[in-house]
């Protein structure tokens, strides 16, 4: 049984159909936010903002998403642990992932 | 004796051998789960960084990293690179905009999802897209051409303002797959960058610039070298050295006759 069937070579999936290409979600914990804005600073892509009132800000991904490309430096800079892609890119057809496992941090053998 | 495996029973007893001449090498001992030592921790904080501190990077940090780079191996040893490093914020500007009218093109020519659905231009540029997919599917995967169309809009930078670049052009007549020898020494450059503290990140669309022979004349990029890769350098914004969960993938491994599949 080869790892991708010759019908999935063939299909490259749409770039705008969501259920053939599916990218990460970023998502974010309001209750550790704590506004500080630092996330707004790294992000290459620029999708992330604070509202809010002073003293009381959070973050939250601006209405159009688009760009974002999972690097998850939002993640490494949060002090709180409260932002972060939260699902791995996925594809149909051509570019369907083979071969990976769960997500886990460095594991000392 | 015209042994075919000569050449593996002049290394079977290698141990043996010391031992006769006296000069046994030590065996550094590494027992399980051992803390990381510095080299794997500079590994596993290393992150893409994107965006830096305005602060020039000391040239000698730079000299350094580029010393690391030259001790890479390389099939053959026949050390396929060449580095070419800049650090006028000016001349980064220009390659810049340089880069960004070439994703402009190739957003407007391929990246149909910018336009309505069912529309002339849709229908072409999506035509174009899948036949290019055909012949280049690594080029138009998804993910780039998501960060094309990022950064023909202005989204997205393509150098991300850092203070220095370093070019890394790749003689195209290298031993076998000059690619992976430029990949190793680059990758010993962004791991030395890591542990004197400084934040990189590898800039595949740098190679937009090999299009231009106003930018290949300035840069020195002619056969048979070519602009293969960039990686930025800088002070990175915050502390992004927390470790990530990341994918695990399949690993077949043999022993004892046997076949396992870990992960």
């Amino acid at each position: 049984m080869a790892l991708l069937s010759k019908q999935e070579r063939r299909h490259f999936p749409d770039w705008d159909n969501p259920a053939e290409c599916i990218f990460h979600r970023v998502a974010i914990d309001l209750e550790a936010c704590d506004g500080c804005k630092l996330c707004t600073l790294v992000c290459p892509a620029n999708v992330l903002e604070v509202y809010g009132e002073k003293g009381r800000k959070k973050a939250r991904v601006k209405a159009s998403q688009r760009g974002c490309i999972s690097c998850n430096n939002c993640r490494a800079i949060c002090a709180n642990g409260a932002i972060g892609a939260t699902q791995a890119n996925d594809f149909v057809g051509f570019y369907r992932q083979l071969g990976r496992g769960e997500f886990a941090m460095p594991r000392r053998f | 004796m015209a042994d075919s495996n000569a050449a593996v029973a002049r290394f079977e007893d290698a141990e043996e051998v010391e031992r006769q001449l006296g000069r046994v090498a030590r065996i550094s001992e590494v027992p399980e789960g051992a803390e990381w030592n510095p080299i794997e921790q500079a590994m596993l904080q290393r992150r893409s960084i994107r965006r830096y501190k305005r602060r020039q990077v000391p040239a000698h940090l730079i000299r350094r990293m580029l010393e690391v780079g030259r001790y890479a191996p390389s099939q053959g040893n026949c050390q396929p690179w060449k580095f070419v490093v800049i650090r006028d914020a000016d001349m980064i500007r220009g390659m810049e905009d340089f880069c960004v009218a070439a994703c402009k093109k190739l957003s407007s020519g391929f990246d149909y999802t910018s336009y309505p659905a069912g529309s002339w231009r849709h229908f072409v540029t999506r035509t174009k897209a899948r036949l290019f997919n055909r012949l280049q599917p690594n080029m138009l995967h998804p993910v780039p051409m998501t960060v094309v169309t990022a950064i023909a809009e202005g989204r997205f930078a393509v150098f991300h303002q850092a203070p220095s670049v370093i070019l890394l052009l790749m003689d195209k007549r290298g031993i076998g797959t000059p690619e992976i020898d430029i990949g190793i020494c680059g990758t010993n450059i962004v791991l030395a960058a890591q542990s004197l503290g400084l934040g990189t990140c590898w800039i595949g669309f740098s190679k937009f610039l090999n299009q231009s022979p106003e930018w290949c004349a300035r840069l020195g990029v002619e056969p048979p070298f070519e602009l293969t890769e960039a990686i930025t350098v800088g002070y990175p914004v915050g502390d992004p050295s927390r470790p990530i969960a990341r994918d695990t993938h399949e690993i077949a491994w043999f022993e004892g006759g046997k076949k396992e599949i870990l992960y």
